[in-house]
């Protein structure tokens, strides 16, 4: 593999994950893995939702990987197993090349303090009790350790002014309702912050917030990024955000990834049917009036008939492409047999029998003819 | 169903100098401040605004569909059906008359089809219940006219013995539209009808409400925060800002010649997906309290062109200056289509990775 000298573990996490070079991976040194991650639910009696299958990524310092999905997609789940909030049924994590064996308490509290994890509704995830002091005082506090006689205040303070709440004293005593949508999510990012991670998984940080807002929120996320070397995965339902914000995309439906690959590549030239599918359904502001004109891009079996009910994370556990019920080139192969990553070139890979009909010019412009070869 | 397809021009509804406050103890929220604007027959005219711009407040007060404390404080809101005889003033209108004029002529799409749903009702019963209520007709017309509202929006007839929580999202909000549909409405007022949908799901609901639009010649207030999705389906934008209308004008107008600094702002705020990609700015800052809105421009403190006289304008749409197209007004007397794009205050930066 190519993108074996870049850190140490790459190889491993890489023979499983088609063969590519994350595009994060110039960013700094590898962070956190995940390698052929799982979780099942049981939903009843002999019934099982994978929710997550077999999904293996890695996290750089200073770099983004976006996970995109729509709802149901398992992509939430795979921030909580990243987490520690849930317990893996498959696969393992590691950070910063360890293991990580979360069933101890000291293990686990030292795992989040480098693992943060920043929820997607700041009104539900701040408590409407308590001010803004003390939902950043208990993490300063445990990250300063028991014994300190420090005082908490002036970390605190440094705390809002990185999340650009300032004057940081006016913020310091307010409840979550005196604060903006926006606020409140800033006041989230510090509490993360306080923890002093290597890692921020956000689990759509800006969807609950307005327009004119989202767009201040990421940048104030990319600086935090920049700032603290964070690796960031970003959670994200709007693969045009994902495009701008970061450095590999990774497609994820009904619990596995489908794609994955440099953002700006895959968003420009998606190679997976899924991902075509979800870049052509994007709101397009160039395409003035081109509902009206009944001239979207042109209707797609299974998007279109509507009496359909969508697939829910891995809920039939058919043996095929979990696509194929909605996919225009299926064919029988796709319905027995799930496909594997394939590699389309150095960065890129999709999980697609029909890439060669689905996406001939991607193909056409990868290096050499091996990735083909199964 | 009475033939809407007759005469097709002049305004269905004119919505003139219309107010809304919030009477609480700390003093009238001024939700909706002093708005003009008129909807013409069979058009889509889209209505952006933040959370808090007073967008859900101006179309459900113009259908008398608020309660205290929210109080309209002034104007009109002028209704011209097919069906009924002499327009009428829906803001006068007794509560009989508003009765019949609701559902029946004006219909809603609401956001949350999960909660605009009763959960313990079947999709059958519901629609009954509706075409029930607002027409004259049996029980077995009503059925019959129930499944065929489910032809209509794409959902098999099966579906109707199913209860809410048996659909997906997309389905539910299918059967909220079959039932706005229900009674043969003139005017349809969505509100984020697709927002909590995903987008691919949501692409082809939207296709599916202009195609039905086409057919049965409604007229769609849609409300929303996204302005890319507007872009595309509305035939005209107008823009709400602080229980203000900002500007109005046709969709290619508000794209190509945005005039407000405010829409300005909100066309750099959000990321496209094709072409080249732009630097990007938002907007910073946060909209003023409305129980002591600033003088003149509420967009003031944001905005970047602002100068002293902003404090002093009159906050009333004039025509946009050089504008190829009439009906393309701004609130704004100093900013033109020609001004260089939003100016960046200092202290932030666009996203660059």
């Amino acid at each position: 593999m190519t993108g074996a000298g870049a850190a140490g573990g790459e190889g491993s996490a890489g023979a499983r994950t088609g063969e590519v070079r994350s595009a994060a991976a110039a960013r700094g040194p590898l962070a956190l893995e995940a390698i052929g991650v799982g979780k099942d639910f049981r939903t009843g009696p002999g019934q099982v939702l994978h929710a997550v299958r077999d999904v293996s990524f890695s996290l750089y310092r200073g770099g983004v990987v976006a996970l995109v999905g729509e709802s149901g997609s398992g992509k939430s789940t795979a921030a909580r197993l990243l987490a520690g909030q849930e317990r893996l049924t498959t696969g393992l994590i590691r950070l910063n090349g360890e293991p990580v064996d979360l069933s101890a308490r000291r293990a686990f509290r030292r795992y989040k303090s480098q693992v943060q994890l920043v929820f997607q509704d700041p009104f539900a995830s701040l408590n409407p009790v308590h001010t803004v002091r003390y939902h950043l005082e208990r993490p300063v506090r445990l990250q300063q350790g028991t014994r300190s006689r420090q005082p908490a205040g002036q970390e605190i303070v440094t705390l809002l002014e990185q999340v650009r709440l300032t004057p940081a004293d006016q913020f310091i005593g307010k409840y979550p309702h005196e604060l903006s949508g926006g606020q409140r999510q800033r006041v989230s990012f510090a509490r993360a912050l306080a923890a002093r991670p290597s890692v921020l998984l956000a689990d759509e940080p800006v969807s609950m917030l307005d327009v004119s807002i989202r767009l201040e929120m990421l940048s104030l996320l990319d600086d935090l990024r920049r700032r603290f070397q964070l690796a960031m995965l970003y959670i994200t339902h709007d693969i045009a955000s994902a495009r701008y914000f970061a450095d590999e995309v990774l497609v994820m439906y009904a619990g596995r990834i489908v794609e994955r690959g440099p953002a700006e590549e895959l968003t420009q030239r998606p190679a997976h049917p899924y991902t075509q599918l979800l870049v052509a359904s994007a709101p397009d502001p160039d395409n003035l009036g081109g509902m009206l004109r009944g001239a979207g891009p042109p209707s797609h079996p299974g998007a279109g008939s509507g009496g359909q009910r969508l697939p829910q994370a891995g809920s039939a556990a058919s043996a095929g492409c979990p696509f194929s019920p909605r996919c225009p080139l299926a064919e029988d192969r796709c319905r027995r047999e799930n496909p594997a990553p394939q590699r389309v070139s150095a960065a890129r890979s999709a999980a697609c029998w029909r890439l060669d009909v689905a996406a001939p010019d991607v193909l056409a412009g990868q290096r050499g003819g091996e990735a083909t070869a199964s | 169903m009475t033939d809407l397809r007759e005469p097709a021009s002049g305004p269905v509804l004119e919505i003139r100098d219309f107010s809304v406050a919030y009477r609480t103890q700390a003093g009238d929220v001024r939700a909706v401040d002093h708005v003009g604007i008129d909807m013409n027959r069979g058009e889509v005219v889209g209505l952006v605004g933040e959370s808090g711009s007073g967008k859900s407040t101006l179309a459900y007060g113009a259908a008398r569909l608020l309660r205290p404390p929210a109080l309209i404080t002034s104007g009109a809101v002028i209704y011209h059906g097919r069906r009924t005889e002499r327009s009428a003033d829906i803001l006068r209108l007794t509560p009989d008359e508003l009765k019949h004029l609701r559902w029946r002529e004006i219909a809603m799409v609401f956001q949350s089809a999960m909660n605009a749903l009763n959960p313990v009702l079947s999709v059958r019963s519901q629609l009954v219940d509706v075409i029930r209520v607002h027409l004259r007709v049996s029980r077995n017309e009503a059925e019959d006219r129930a499944a065929q509202l489910l032809d209509l929006v794409g959902i098999p007839r099966a579906r109707l013995k199913s209860y809410p929580h048996e659909l997906s999202g997309g389905m539910r909000q299918r059967v909220m539209i079959a039932m706005a549909l229900a009674t043969g409405p003139e005017i349809v007022i969505m509100d984020e009808p697709t927002t909590a949908l995903d987008v691919v799901v949501q692409r082809d609901i939207l296709a599916q409400i202009v195609e039905l639009k086409e057919d049965l010649r409604f007229s769609i207030l849609f409300i929303t925060h996204d302005l890319s999705l507007l872009l595309e389906l509305a035939d005209r934008i107008a823009v709400m800002y602080a229980g203000k209308l900002l500007e109005i004008g046709s969709a290619q107008a508000i794209q190509h010649e945005a005039s407000h600094p405010y829409t300005k702002g909100l066309l750099n705020s959000f990321p496209s997906l094709r072409g080249q990609r732009r630097e990007l700015a938002g907007i910073p800052g946060s909209p003023p309290d409305l129980r002591n809105p600033p003088p003149g421009c509420p967009f003031l403190p944001r905005c970047g062109y602002g100068r002293d006289d902003c404090t002093r304008v009159s906050m009333t749409l004039a025509p946009v200056t050089g504008a190829a197209g009439l009906g393309h007004v701004t609130a704004c007397p100093f900013v033109g289509p020609g001004t260089p794009a939003h100016p960046v205050p200092a202290g932030t930066e666009g996203v660059t990775s």
